[in-house]
């Protein structure tokens, strides 16, 4: 292993962390889901560095795919009916 | 040559985790779920990299359904999550 | 077979300029219309040389049909999420920023 395996494993993992410790304590639940499909595609990312294709191409299928799209779903249905998007949490950081 | 095509796909890494401050700061719920495509244009661009540099050619299955699935979140959080009369274009004008 | 190689790495490192063109006008860039701009436009065109290069490389033809099909793909899939999202951003009464570029302002 060079150090730009390193490097690239280290900047996957640190982001993974990051993401999923963000997308837990989120209290809008579109961004929630947002940064959730995002972590379905790193993790995705992260079976194809340990040499797993077909674990890969279920994670990117179920996780960043169906259950993003239910959620997606889901947050529609119980919000409340307003076509126009909102300025909620525009002061995050 | 190996770690030519790893460092490249490191740099496309950062460039997603560069983005990710567009879905914490986005001000629209449009403007996060633009990640969400960026996201799947970039990471398949980290696969096709990936399986030059670690020899496993069936990571270009995995691209392949990367490529489908950032539009299939698109187009579910369009037609799902804001969904737009076209009475409200009359009022909002 | 050295001349080759050149021609790849040349065109891999000017996807990835065109990945960090488009990461930067997602970035920089002032309102809904002109970030779509950015990721559908400049990202695929670093996928396309990104493939392109990596076509040159690839040990057999259907691998290289394989990699012009994905760069397809992705220009069909993300040239449809584009319109959507810009049609209905405009229909939901999201303004576009006009005229000189100000950080922030709305017409």
């Amino acid at each position: 292993m060079t150090a730009l395996t390193w490097i690239f494993d280290g900047l996957l993992t640190a982001a993974m962390v990051y993401l999923a410790w963000s997308l837990l304590s989120e209290r809008d639940l579109f961004k929630a889901v947002v940064l959730f499909i995002a972590f379905g595609l790193l993790m995705a990312l992260a079976w194809v560095r340990l040499r797993a294709p077909d674990i890969a191409l279920a994670e990117a299928a179920i996780s960043a795919g169906l259950s993003g799209v239910l959620l997606l779903d889901a947050v529609g249905a119980i919000r409340s009916p307003n076509p126009v998007p909102e300025d909620t949490s525009s002061d995050s950081g | 040559m190996n770690d030519f095509y790893l460092a490249v796909s490191a740099f496309l890494l950062v460039n997603i985790l560069v983005g990710l401050v567009r879905i914490l700061r986005g001000p629209t719920p449009p403007d996060r779920m633009l990640m969400a495509q960026m996201f799947g244009t970039t990471g398949v661009g980290i696969l096709l990299l990936l399986s030059e540099a670690m020899g496993l050619p069936v990571l270009r299955d995995v691209a392949l359904l990367f490529a489908l699935l950032g539009a299939l979140a698109t187009v579910s959080f369009v037609r799902r999550y804001w969904p737009v009369e076209f009475a409200e274009e009359e009022s909002k004008e | 077979m050295m001349f080759e190689e050149w021609i790849s790495s040349a065109l891999v490192c000017a996807g990835a300029f065109f990945y960090l063109a488009g990461t930067l006008g997602m970035l920089r860039f002032p309102d809904i219309y002109t970030r779509l701009h950015a990721v559908t436009k400049a990202d695929n065109l670093g996928l396309g040389l990104l493939a392109a290069g990596l076509m040159l490389r690839a040990e057999s033809w259907p691998a290289m049909i394989k990699l012009a099909l994905i760069w397809m793909l992705a220009l069909v899939t993300s040239a449809t999420a584009c319109y959507l999202v810009a049609n209905n951003a405009l229909r939901a009464g999201l303004p576009p920023v006009l005229g000189r570029y100000r950080s922030g302002s709305r017409p």
